[in-house]
């Protein structure tokens, strides 16, 4: 396992985007997520990484409020988005939603054209006044999801019709084109082959230079390879939180050593 | 190695013979598959003996048995003013109509040299239908300049004679039939040699309203196709929209508790009330309280609607069910809002089920007899509601209605027409059938 990888970038100059504070989530009464306190940097690849079930993706959905159309689902505690409470009364989560992007699991695409599969965050948000601007932001959208090249002659082809890989790319596009400031990415790559996944890791890479990216993954290796900043989560807690490489190489929680050795998950 | 391979080596089983373990799974499949195939034979038996005994007895009201006669219009009797002003032309009935035909058919009759002195001038008269003087006044009345001319013109035969080109009526059952006489038959044999009887398309079994007992010969479904299409119109119009919007708010909107658990089981419920239950209602309902008039389209389609909704409801619950979540979350990822995410997304999927649904129900609305007869709906209706919205109030028939009553009558004439109602109401149904059928073919779910 060569987990020495990661860039080595000092992430200490740069400021939070989002602040979570004493953040618990509920499932009716299952206590799926407790206390969990982090800051999200600008411009920085963070991976939420532990077992299955320790709520990585519960406090995910926690950051654009993806968990409100869970019904069951109760979340206490702060989280701020540039210092203002995305949980407050009077902020719309379809507007946030548009300002924080959300790639999930499985390849999702609409059931409609590659170019609207794109276009469709633009249009509802109304980010562009005219068809070539629209045409614009998808071609760019596209570019930089680094589907560009293989789409750009059957754009109104169905999304559907694209392999696994190139469907999670273009759920990426998606997701870029309403220009988020956040870009939240729930295990993106566990449908896609080890092409489709260093395709998707070399995207974060780039993404990470504008945006802040917040990656779940199962995959330790991939965990060290694109983020600066992991979280590692275990049983509803957040036990670690540190730079990635200080995670890998010097963790302090022995939990946290024992998953990353394997005797764990 | 060499300890192992001096090992005593189990015995060899030959993959050519079954052993008894496989041998009886084997029989059990083909038990299994006989009782199937039985079972759909016997569906293909009752749905093949179904089709032969109505297509047997009903195809023959498609044809009509008429006489062909040299009708002289004669102005004297027709137009005494010489205006050829149908206003003023109104003023002759039928019966100055039915004088010209009798006269027509006596002249026809010698002109063949076919012996007529065996009947009464009264039973010369009834080999024609008392239908034909009205066609013969209507088409006079759309058309003034043919008075005075002779025309060619196809008289409706009586029913018994219709009965007598079609096998129904034969010299014996004549002799016990105070309708018809066996002099009377032995006419219409000399006018069938001599090509007089002919047995063209019934466009009148599709245009005319229903008719006396007497004549069933005039007797047509049209009143009652355009009654069933007022009430599928209403039906359409109503229970879509207020399926689709309350399927919407149950399956998408409305928040996940008892209250709509018990909505949801209500609504099974009601979708297994017996149609006869949802009659009583609409009586009690539309008519007693709401003073709504009996036998119209418009509370034959209200309760039809309500009947169906449940049967909407379910389906497109069902339907928008079956799109994945995955959808769901797409459309709200990117930060659309709960309503554009069902109207962008979830409602286009859903709408291939959705149709499917409502038009299974229209075809259940389509067939169903008892809750239209306690609203009134057997009446005797004669004359074409007129187009909506109007007509929706005026009194009119529906197809399985114009079934049960035919079905009730005496004259084995009318169990003709029945048949004849019957394929015309199958036909609608196996189209609409097909047309859901296409809807799920056409717009099978990708994704
Ligand atoms: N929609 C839900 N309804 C109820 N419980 C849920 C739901 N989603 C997750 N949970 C529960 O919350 C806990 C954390 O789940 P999750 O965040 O999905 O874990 P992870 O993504 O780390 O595998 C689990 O115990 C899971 O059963
Ligand atoms: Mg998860």
């Amino acid at each position: 396992m060569n987990l020495m990888q990661t860039p080595v970038s000092d992430t200490t100059a740069l400021k939070p985007r989002i602040t979570a504070s004493g953040v618990q989530v509920y499932y009716d009464t299952n206590h799926a997520l407790k206390d969990v306190s982090v800051n999200i940097l600008d411009r920085t690849t963070t991976a939420f990484i532990g077992p299955s079930g320790c709520g990585k993706s519960t406090f995910l959905r926690c950051l654009n409020r993806m968990n409100d159309t869970v019904a069951s689902a109760r979340v206490e505690g702060k989280i701020l988005l540039d210092g203002q409470d995305i949980y407050d009364k009077r902020v719309d989560p379809v507007q946030l939603r548009a300002r924080i992007g959300m790639v999930f699991q499985k390849p999702n695409p609409f059931p409609k054209s590659i170019y609207d599969n794109v276009a469709y965050g633009p249009r509802i948000h109304g980010l562009a006044r005219n068809k070539a601007e629209l045409d614009e932001i998808v071609e760019t959208s596209l570019r930089r999801a680094a589907l560009w090249n293989e789409v750009k002659d059957r754009l109104s082809a169905p999304g559907t019709g694209l392999s696994g890989g190139q469907q999670q790319r273009l759920c990426i596009a998606r997701a870029v084109a309403t220009g988020p400031e956040v870009l939240l990415m729930d295990e993106p790559c566990s449908a896609l082959d080890p092409i489709a996944t260093a395709q998707v890791e070399a995207l974060i890479d780039e993404l990470r230079e504008q945006y802040s990216v917040v990656i779940v993954t199962h995959s330790m290796q991939q965990a060290a390879r694109v983020s600066q900043k992991t979280a590692f989560f275990h049983l509803g807690n957040l036990v670690e939180y540190g730079d990635t490489q200080q995670i890998f190489t010097n963790p302090q929680d022995p939990r946290t050593e024992s998953y990353i050795t394997g005797r764990i998950g | 190695m060499t300890e192992i391979s001096q090992q005593a080596e189990p015995p060899v089983k030959s993959l050519f013979e079954s052993d008894l373990r496989t041998r009886r799974r084997n029989a059990a499949e083909t038990r299994f598959r006989l009782y199937g195939m039985a079972a759909v034979a016997m569906g293909i038996f009752a749905l093949i003996f179904l089709l032969v005994s109505v297509l047997g007895n009903g195809v023959s009201s498609f044809r009509q048995t008429s006489i062909e006669l040299q009708v002289t219009l004669d102005e004297a009797v027709l137009d005494k003013t010489g205006s050829r002003d149908p206003e003023v032309m109104k003023k002759v009935t039928t019966i100055g109509y039915g004088k010209i035909l009798d006269q027509a058919l006596a002249d026809t009759l010698a002109a063949h040299d076919i012996d007529v002195s065996a009947l009464t001038p009264k039973q010369l008269s009834g080999m024609k239908s008392d239908e034909a003087p009205r066609r013969l006044r209507d088409l006079v009345l759309a058309d003034p300049s043919l008075v005075g001319q002779t025309i060619t013109f196809h008289a409706l035969a009586t029913s018994r004679i219709d009965g007598f080109e079609k096998g129904r009526v034969t010299m014996e059952s004549a002799k016990l039939d105070s309708n018809i006489s066996v002099e009377q038959l032995e006419v219409a044999q000399a006018m069938k040699d001599k090509g007089l009887l002919s047995m063209p398309f019934n466009w009148g079994f599709f245009t005319s309203a229903d008719a006396s007992e007497l004549r069933p010969e005039a007797a047509g479904v049209g009143v009652a196709m355009l009654g069933s299409l007022y009430m599928m119109l209403i039906v359409l119009v109503l229970s879509l929209p207020i399926g689709v919007a309350a399927s919407i708010y149950l399956e998408e909107l409305a928040p996940q508790n008892r209250w709509t658990d018990i909505i949801e089981v209500n609504i099974a419920n009601l979708a297994a009330v017996p149609a006869i239950v949802y009659g009583i209602l609409a009586l009690a309902l539309f008519i007693n309280f709401l003073g709504l008039p009996q036998s119209a389209p418009m509370v034959g389609g209200l309760v039809l609607t309500l009947m169906t909704l449940p049967t909407i409801i379910i389906a497109t619950r069902a339907a928008l069910k079956a799109v994945p979540p995955s959808i769901r979350d797409a459309a709200l990822g990117v930060g659309a809002s709960r309503m554009q995410t069902i109207f962008h997304h979830v409602l286009p999927l859903a709408m291939p089920g959705i149709l499917t649904g409502t038009i299974l129900g229209l075809a259940r609305a389509l067939g169903e007899s008892a809750p239209l007869l306690l609203i009134g709906m057997v009446a005797f209706v004669k004359d074409y509601p007129s187009a909506p919205p109007a007509g929706l109030m005026e009194p009119a028939s529906a197809l399985p209605v114009q079934v049960y009553q035919w079905t009730q009558r005496a004259d084995p004439a009318f169990v003709e027409r029945a048949s004849g109602a019957i394929i015309v109401l199958l036909v609608f149904l196996v189209a609409m059938n097909a047309t859901a059928i296409l809807l799920r073919r056409r717009f099978e779910r990708r994704w």
